[in-house]
């Protein structure tokens, strides 16, 4: 029996629960419905949910443990001996999984049990069999794996079969059990409003689960990392140099100041750019003009990300090494730290200024008012008064600026290189951390060498990195806040 | 005391004269202005710069030279048994068809006395797209009973005869590039002259998969449509319920404690989390533990839906904040219970705020690349996903991160593509924001 | 403090140091000010009072073009500070206000240092040539402000830290630092307690033997404690001015003595 199937079997169990209770209130008030403590639907709600939850729970835990506890007591048939060299335990675990997922397609397709049986007997014909399923088996498949497979298969269709019994044992027991209770004093609608409220602290947990798994992923296969290379090379050693035969040296330095550098560029253009343009849209501009200018500076927002990559690749790059770096000398490549943070930059002007100019005007107009008396211009209010005053808030503005410009992925993919360098030279390719998290992530990837989880550790220094500067930032700008209300 | 107010008087008395240090200050007044103006225009520049750059590199994708070729559908080659049973005629391959099209090619150009002796006959096929062929193919095996007909088609112009046509590809930079040759122009010209060449709109951009590194005249963006389609319908599914469900409890039931507050730092923190960082959580929680497939849009969807998450819950939180607490009291006040008060009242009333706020962050979702690139959205994906729910298990592209793939290749033929699937992914962006601002205006209720 | 001991002092000898003649003011269509003309004297402190909105504060803000800060202002007649018309195109509104000096309903300093508070306007227009000058004028000018024995020592503190009767006063220190030849005060103490209202009020009697004073009140006490000429504004028309004894003990216009017998207000 398929899950849909079940599914729908339980759906069906439920919506006959919803009539049943609804129904039973009702007959127990000989139809008059304000002799019940709830709207008949309630009572009807109450059964449904009561039939519905614990086979859908159960349903779900099951489908996730039962594959980690038949491949944990699967595992424990594999030898040493059948993992091939150059290859791992999890590897072999998954051709033992492909293997009886194919049985099970070979007798799905009409194959009988004896047949199956014999065909397992002959570790060639299974192959064939399984090939022409598009299975592919490879020869030096040992007795073991196959053994394992079959155990694998005989497991696996034993908790199909469990699962399907507990679930709708589970729905029918709920089901009778909940419309016998209804009776017309039961507080149907209060249950069913804990249901709801069950589930509302649910979704809202799912941020929580969110940071969590970031977190646990994180941790869990840096750590992995630093099984295998050791942290104090990772940490201290200047060069980068991954290898994917084996050797490599993956100091995080030459990413970090690439990842520095380029968002140094980006910050030196738009923190000025923003903030001025802050100040005159709050200060100085008429309203009709800034009704027009802000909301095209906040487009620059809206862009995603890798319009701009293509903008660096395609034109500034090019632009950059045509007009600069060539006649300076400094150079001949299109893609390079100047570039990256340039086109970071430009999108970055729009949250360094949408920030400012809310802080700029929660800035009390007294303040404005005692500096105008005195005779100060527009310019010396603003840099004298405003200006201090916001300067906080204008500060947590430029660290969240700086919080994106270091997680900023395809910019710097498309538009600073892929070269890990030390260098002052702008004009050169250089690569930062988020780059090298995609170059080591795409492709194949394969967990068990440290070229790859040398990505997570990465991942973890940029998480950690950014997530001080935001909790930084919104503490500062916060406090600001409070400082005004 | 009195010195020092002496001293503090202005030497000039007069209002109508102003002072050196005065006429200095606003001097310093009026360049200040002037910064400001010159950051917003510097900003605007910015903005039209990289509009019009990436207008102009992408507005030609969506025209395509095509040669208007006379084509003898030989039954010989293409039916022998005469059956006219498609199933039959599957067993002639591309090459046969190609050598159609090459004949109908030579045939065409000596009608109208084009001379093509300084060519190769590599050289006179190399003219037309490889994809040329497989369009011929596919249409007769639609149609049977084209066989034995010469009929006008079509046939796509390789990619290098597109850039003469658009301008990119000149007679200098043939000389250098191995793919194409002056002569091959020379014919192309002539062609151009004869009126043979054509520029019709390019609908394959749109309903075409992404094509191999050699064709880059056949590459469109309607997989990674489809898989972008797909991934916003997880995310709307999933992020807007679960969203608005985290929202409610967190605005109008939560107590005021410390798990609360958890919760609060934690979704301000995770909408300012990197993408990339979430396509690690993908990698490692969907792909590597949940064991699901790579480059599915299931996948994309759930890693968009987690960032998307945030967005959403703020915005829906300004809505129901927005609600004023008297039409709570009404409600309860005529002794509906709190869930009641929430879904009959309150959550209607917030609902425009909510699907703008939903909208904003489909948006944000649909052009986010990052977290996708881990998760082998990446893979060359030449087949469209079938219809959910079994679809969203296949292997799909998605727009922003196609274009990403195009610009990895190294023929420059790509860039075109990519910056035409970028003004595709804008258009989507700019409707949706849109609507979200009419959605905006038209339900706006100021209390 | 009862109306019949306040000081009473001949103003008829004192030459006139505001002259306003016409004024009108709009806000976008609303008249807020018909025709107001009023002369301001020398060394005089002149109350502005009447009922909220009546167009006393926004007649104050004329006075020093603080109106020109807002948008949707437009301000038509004459007002002549000695003799030249502050609203003639030549005249920058920055000179004018370092010559008319304001303070505010609510004490406003700068979220800077008490030292930094006072020495920005002098700072800005140039007033000291040196630290030594700069000190000085800060000193004079708390003293003048009744606030250097409070502060003398923690010149460096943050003036926002000082409770609201300081920072009222540090604001006028700010105002006198500039050295103006007339101060106007929108309902300097609205935001005060009694003990420092009491405190501002005698600085204003001090103030107005070196300055002009214009202080606009609600309270009509206060305006009997502290000013020599009053003048009362009512929807936006100037109804009477005059000798604030006269104004209190005999009304000429009977909306006047409405107001100040409480039936109108």
């Amino acid at each position: 029996m398929s899950i849909a199937l079940l599914t729908l079997i339980i759906l069906g169990l439920s919506a006959l629960g919803y009539l049943l209770g609804r129904q039973r209130a009702l007959a127990a008030v000989e139809g008059d419905a304000r002799k019940l403590h709830s709207l008949p639907s309630y009572y009807g709600a109450s059964v449904f949910l009561f039939t519905a939850l614990p086979a859908f729970l159960t349903l779900l835990v099951w489908l996730i443990a039962q594959p980690l506890l038949i491949e944990r007591s699967v595992a424990g048939m594999i030898t040493p001996a059948d993992i091939p060299a150059g290859t791992t335990l999890s590897l072999v675990m998954s051709d033992v999984q492909r293997i009886a997922v194919g049985t099970e397609q070979l007798v799905a397709d009409g194959m009988s049990e004896t047949e199956l049986a014999a065909l397992q007997a002959d570790p060639a014909g299974l192959r064939s069999a399984l090939g022409r399923l598009g299975v592919s088996v490879a020869e030096t498949t040992t007795p073991n794996v196959l053994e394992a497979a079959k155990a694998y298969r005989a497991s696996a269709s034993l908790g199909h079969f469990g699962m399907i019994v507990a679930a709708l044992a589970l729905a029918v027991a709920g089901l009778l059990i909940s419309a016998f209770r209804v009776t017309p004093e039961l507080r149907a609608r209060n249950i069913v409003e804990s249901f709801i409220r069950v589930l509302l602290i649910g979704a809202s947990t799912v941020a929580i689960l969110t940071t969590l798994g970031i977190v646990f992923s994180l941790v869990f296969e840096s750590w992995h990392f630093f099984q295998l290379y050791p942290a104090k090379d990772f940490f201290f050693s200047l060069t980068w140099n991954p290898k994917f035969g084996g050797g490599s040296s993956l100091g995080v330095w030459p990413l970090v100041w690439g990842t520095l550098y380029v968002s140094f560029v980006a910050l030196v253009i738009a923190v000025p750019l923003g903030i001025l343009s802050a100040i005159y849209l709050s200060e100085y501009a008429s309203p009709t003009v800034r009704s027009v200018a802000k909301p095209l500076l906040e487009i620059l927002a809206g862009i995603p990300s890798i319009v701009y990559g293509l903008f660096a690749l395609v034109t500034v790059g090019p632009l950059l090494r045509d007009w600069l770096a060539m006649p300076l000398g400094l150079g001949a490549s299109s893609s390079s730290v100047a570039t990256a943070g340039l086109v970071m930059g430009i999108m970055l002007i729009p949250y360094v200024s949408s920030l400012s100019d809310d802080i700029i005007n929660s800035v009390p107009q007294s303040l404005r008012d005692g500096s105008y008396a005195i005779g100060a211009t527009p310019s010396e209010t603003v840099r004298q008064v405003v200006l201090p005053a916001a300067l906080p808030g204008i500060v947590g503005a430029v660290l969240l600026a700086a919080s994106r410009a270091i997680g900023e992925t395809m910019i710097v993919v498309m538009g600073a290189g892929a070269a890990a360098k030390l260098s002052m030279n702008p004009f050169e390719a250089m690569t930062t951390v988020t780059v090298k998290i995609v170059s080591q992530l795409t492709g194949d990837t394969e967990f068990a060498s440290p070229e790859t989880l040398v990505a997570f550790a990465l991942g973890l220094t940029l998480f950690v990195f950014t997530l001080g500067l935001n909790i930084l930032a919104l503490f500062i700008v916060r406090k600001y806040r409070e400082q005004y209300e | 005391m009195t010195e020092i107010s002496q001293q503090a008087e202005p030497p000039v008395k007069s209002l109508f004269e102003s002072d050196l240090r005065t006429r200095r200050r606003n001097a310093a007044e009026t360049r200040f202005r002037l910064y400001g103006m010159a950051a917003v225009a510097m900003g605007i520049f910015a903005l039209i710069f990289l509009l019009v750059s990436v207008l102009g590199n992408g507005v030609s994708s969506f025209r395509q030279t095509s040669i208007e070729l006379q084509v003898t559908l030989d039954e010989a080659v293409l039916d022998k048994t005469g059956s006219r049973d498609p199933e039959v005629m599957k067993k002639v391959t591309t090459i046969g068809y190609g050598k159609i099209l090459d004949q109908a090619l030579a045939d065409t150009l000596a009608a109208h006395d084009i001379d093509v002796s300084a060519l190769t006959p590599k050289q006179l096929s190399g003219m037309k797209s490889d994809e040329a062929p497989r369009r011929l193919r596919d249409l007769v095996l639609a149609d049977p009973s084209l066989v034995g007909q010469t009929i006008t088609f079509h046939a796509l112009a390789t990619s290098r005869i597109d850039g003469f046509e658009k301008g990119r590809v000149t007679m200098e930079s043939a000389k250098l590039d191995s793919n194409i040759s002056v002569e091959q122009l020379e014919v192309a010209q002539a062609m151009k002259d004869k009126g043979l060449l054509s520029m019709p709109f390019n609908w394959g951009f749109f309903t075409s998969a992404d094509a191999s590194e050699l064709r880059p005249e056949a590459a469109g963006v309607g997989v990674a449509m489809l898989g972008s389609l797909y991934m916003m319908l997880i995310v709307l599914v999933l992020s807007l319920p679960i969203g608005v469900a985290a929202s409610i409890y967190l605005e109008e039931l939560a107590p005021q404690n410390r798990w609360t507050d958890i919760i609060e730092v934690n979704i301000a923190n995770l909408a300012a989390v990197p993408a990339i960082v979430y396509g690690i959580l993908a990698l490692a929680l969907f792909i590597n533990f949940l064991g699901l497939p790579q480059s599915a849009p299931m996948v994309g969807g759930l890693v968009l839906t987690l960032m998307t998450l945030p967005t959403i819950i703020i915005a829906t939180r300004a809505a129901l904040k927005a609600v004023p607490p008297s039409i709570r009291d009404a409600a309860l006040g005529v002794g509906a219970s709190r869930m009641q008060t929430i879904f009959h009242h309150v959550l209607p009333l917030a609902m425009p705020g909510i699907l703008t706020g939903t909208i904003l962050g489909l948006a944000r979702a649909l052009g986010e690349s990052a977290p996708l690139l881990l998760i082998g959205m990446v893979a060359f994906v030449k087949d469209y996903p079938s219809a959910p729910p079994a679809g969203l298990m296949e292997p799909a592209s998605a727009l922003p991160v196609q274009v990403y793939q195009w610009t990895q290749r190294a023929d420059p033929a790509f860039v075109e593509r990519a910056s035409g699937a970028i003004i595709v992914l804008l258009v989507f962006l700019v409707a949706m924001n849109a609507t979200a601002i009419l959605l905006r205006r038209r339900f706006e209720r100021r209390w | 403090m009862n109306l019949m001991q306040t000081p009473v002092s001949d103003t008829t000898a004192l030459k006139p140091r505001i002259t306003a003649s016409g004024v009108q003011v709009y806000y976008d269509t609303n008249h807020a000010l018909k025709d107001v003309s009023v002369n301001i004297l020398d060394r005089t402190t002149t109350a502005f009072i009447g009922p909220s909105g009546c167009g006393k504060s926004t007649f104050l803000r004329c006075l020093n073009r603080m109106n020109d800060t807002v948008a949707s202002a437009r301000v038509e007649g004459k007002i002549l500070l000695d003799g030249q018309d502050i609203y003639d195109k030549r005249v920058d509104p920055v000179q004018l206000r370092a010559r008319i000096g304001m303070v505010f309903q609510k004490p406003n300093p700068f979220p800077k240092s008490i030292y930094d508070n006072v020495a920005y306007g002098p700072r800005i227009h140039g007033l000291a040539r040196n630290k030594a000058e700069l000190d000085e004028i800060v000193e004079t000018s708390l003293r003048r402000a009744a606030l250097w024995n409070e502060v003398k020592d923690r010149l460096s503190a943050p003036g926002t830290g000082l409770s609201g009767g300081q920072q009222q006063r540090l604001c006028i220190a700010r105002a006198v630092a500039t050295g103006p030849e007339v101060l106007l005060m929108d309902e300097p103490c609205s935001a005060l307690d009694p003990i420092a209202t009491a405190q501002v009020e005698a600085l204003i009697d001090e103030l107005r033997e070196q300055y002009s004073v214009v202080i606009v009140t609600h309270s009509m006490q206060q305006a009997a404690r502290v000013s020599q000429k009053t003048a009362f504004f009512h929807l936006g028309n100037l109804v009477e001015y005059g000798d604030t004894q006269q104004i209190f003990t005999n009304p000429q216009d009977p909306r006047t003595e409405s107001y100040i017998t409480g039936r109108i207000g």
